[in-house]
């Protein structure tokens, strides 16, 4: 076995005079180098300009980017579609039209002219010439823009050394677009937030108990004083909604009951203020969410039943997207302890009704 | 005389008391409290120009006038998510995004039941203002109730954004990418590199740094051990922004479903998510990230992560298999080693004999 190694090992220290340890360094650099200069590489420095945004008018754009591989460029090949990544199905942005686009200045790599073009799709060519300046840019009149303004579109490029836009392409790279102007589809409503609060609410906010106060009558150090009230939420915004609750705690004159800023359970006897959204058996007091819509929710640290607490300007309940309506009751907690100063103590819970960014 | 002078006081007295007891009664008289309002607003404004919009507010109850005062506040951001942190105190200093000096709305409004009012709100950007975004919010108070120890209010907020185009610092950095799990009433969420539950969201949380809102578009690809694809075509379905200073997680379902559904007169589009078609195992996610503003570079980020899926069954069913393996193999060398042993003796007791 031994005699089989030595013989391995003199093998090998002949040949380490050949392969020397420059020798593989530069190998390896040869490989870090050479393969990317041969790989279709990105466009920088890419860009659009809109000369409107305004979704479905009739405007000019202005791509611009850098060329980066050093090879002669025949065609630019200009795919208009919702999705940028240029290995996916292209699905063309509704509204635009750019089948009338002219190509009016170009700067930088030039002489290009439009020999194709359909809805969504340009193709610029030229007689295959050599990059001599890299920072390029081609302005188009008489395109129409997208109608659809919740969402995006993107111009998918690549450069070729073809005349005709065939072949393997040499940079690729894609840029964002997007109108910005609402525009309202007649069998769609635009984005509303309706919102209702009251001592009791229907869930669609059609009525109310037209009631918004309540008088939780007179402490004492040996019960818990408890009252309720109700809001209705729903929103077709794509965002959502939230909804904050703010107000100081209970006060009379200077006097504060303060509220818990964690959950926390009703302690009798004690100076507490509190509110959840849950029903509760510990006092008995409120109701769970009620709705269809399970994607709005009351926030996790108003969730747990028999457990209360408010901080002003917490979020109480909210959706992350789409929900109609929905309703929540707020349960609120008032204990007292022997040593508080006597006075009526009141506070205006103010709830605040938001949509989301 | 005495006759006149008694109607006399006797008038004085019905001004004194209508005069006394009519203002307390309008006082005390509670608005509504329920209201339909526009949650957001988007505008583009060149610098040296201005916008005119209205707002369109109903008053949803049948019996009492909706009395609002309106005033514009800023926001921020309250956490990664995208609910807004109001700016509600009087004295609150300015942000550097404010749109408060640019915009015009009415202080008032008072909207008969079930009626609708449109108010008109204008917009100016001054000439000198730099490209960026700038956003505040539209506050509409409904006046607060008197009596009792529980006063409840009313507010809705309209949140405005302009942009203002021109060359603008954009700056995002990818900050977590993966499985995600959102909060929900009993779990605060985060991300997840082992799941034992059927994973339905990835996520991806971004630092804004430049001075524009962000709203990034791209895909992602997930890929299980096998080699199967699926694409994640829309990573940001709702449109979602990343404010000025903000991080922010941007959730996408694995598999999202839409669907049609009634709202107030008309339809809208719900999305949901929905279960996907998952196998234990290893995932790899890659995201295709883009963003920029009109007329600025459109900017790029690629990442790959990964994440595992274990089901307890599946967990539980592989060390059973392993376990039988083993067992198998042990048993098998035993079973090689007595045969050899037997064979060894057998050798021995031949030699002997």
């Amino acid at each position: 076995m031994q005699h089989k190694l030595f013989r391995l090992h003199a093998f090998v220290f002949n040949w380490r005079h050949i392969f020397t340890e420059e020798l593989v360094a530069l190998v390896l650099v040869l490989f870090i180098f050479i393969a990317p200069a041969s790989a279709a590489m990105r466009f920088q420095e890419r860009s659009l300009y809109m000369n409107s945004t305004v979704p479905g008018a009739t405007t000019s754009y202005t791509v611009s980017f850098r060329y980066m591989s050093p090879q002669p460029v025949g065609s630019v090949d200009m795919l208009f579609c919702v999705d940028p990544i240029p290995y996916h199905a292209c699905v063309t942005p509704p509204g635009l039209d750019v089948s009338n686009a002219t190509l009016s200045t170009q700067t930088g790599e030039s002489n290009f002219a439009i020999l194709s073009k359909n809805s969504n799709h340009i193709l610029l060519s030229r007689t295959t010439s050599a990059i001599t300046t890299n920072a390029s840019s081609y302005k188009f009149d008489n395109i129409i823009n997208p109608t659809d303004t919740s969402q995006s579109f993107s111009i998918r490029l690549k450069s070729l050394t073809s005349v005709n836009g065939t072949g393997a392409q040499i940079d690729f790279g894609s840029i964002k677009g997007q109108v910005t102007d609402g525009v309202i589809i007649e069998t769609q409503v635009p984005p509303m937030l309706i919102f209702c609060l009251a001592q009791e609410v229907e869930e669609n906010c059609i009525d109310t108990n037209d009631t918004f106060y309540t008088d939780m009558g007179t402490l004492n150090s040996q019960s818990t004083l408890t009252a309720q009230s109700q809001m209705a939420v729903g929103t077709n915004a794509s965002g959502g909604f939230a909804i904050t609750a703010n107000g100081t705690p209970m006060s009379a004159a200077t006097n504060v009951i303060d509220a818990p800023s964690t959950p926390t359970e009703s302690k009798p006897g004690t100076n507490q203020f509190g509110m959840n959204l849950v029903e509760n058996n510990d006092p008995d007091v409120g109701e769970n969410p009620e709705g269809q819509w399970a994607n709005a929710i009351a926030s996790p640290n108003y969730s747990v039943p028999n457990m209360y607490m408010y901080v002003p300007g917490d979020v109480v309940a909210y959706s992350p997207n789409v929900s109609l309506m929905k309703k929540f009751t707020v349960s609120y907690i008032l204990n007292a302890s022997p040593s508080l100063r006597a006075g009526v103590y009141t506070t205006t819970m103010t709830f605040i009704a938001s949509g989301r960014f | 005389m005495k006759r006149f002078k008694s109607i006399v006081i006797a008038g004085l007295s019905v001004l004194v008391f209508a005069a006394a007891v009519l203002p307390a009664a309008s006082a005390s008289a509670q608005s509504s409290a329920a209201l339909s309002i526009v949650p957001k607003k988007n505008y583009v404004i060149e610098p040296g120009k201005s916008i005119k919009d209205t707002l369109t507010i109903r008053n949803l109850d049948s019996e009492k006038t909706l009395e609002l005062t309106l005033r514009v506040v800023d926001f921020s951001y309250t956490d990664d998510g995208g609910t807004p942190k109001l700016m509600l105190a009087e004295d609150a200093p300015q942000t550097t995004w404010s749109l408060k000096p640019y915009l015009t709305i009415p202080k008032s409004v008072s909207i008969a039941p079930n009626g609708t009012k449109t108010l008109n709100i204008s917009a100016s950007i001054p000439a000198k203002l730099g490209a960026g975004s700038y956003y505040s919010a539209i506050l509409y108070a409904a006046g607060s109730a008197d009596g009792g120890n529980v006063g409840l209010s009313a507010s809705g907020v309209t949140l405005a954004f302009v942009s203002v185009p021109g060359d603008v610092k954009e700056d995002l950095t990818l900050e977590h990418f993966g499985a995600y799990n959102p909060p929900t009433t009993t779990d605060k969420g985060g991300y997840m590199f082992i799941t034992e539950a059927k994973p339905r969201f990835i996520a991806y949380t971004l630092k804004n740094e430049g001075n524009v809102t962000e709203s990034p578009v791209g895909s992602i690809t997930l890929k299980n051990m096998f080699g199967q694809e699926q694409n994640i075509d829309n990573i940001n379905p709702n449109s979602s922004l990343a404010l000025i200073g903000q991080t922010r997680t941007f959730s996408t379902c694995i598999k999202l479903a839409s669907e049609e559904v009634e709202f107030n007169g008309g339809t809208t589009q719900s999305r949901s998510c929905v279960e996907p078609d998952l196998w234990p195992g290893l995932y790899t996610a890659t995201l295709d990230l883009y963003y920029g503003q009109n007329g600025n570079n459109t900017q790029e980020i690629n990442h790959t992560t990964h994440f595992w899926y274990l089901p307890w069954w599946f967990v539980i069913a592989f060390i059973l298999v392993l376990a039988a393996a083993t067992y198998g193999i042990w048993r098998l060398v035993q079973k090689i080693k007595g045969r050899n042993f037997a064979n060894q003796r057998r050798k021995l007791s031949r030699r002997r004999k």
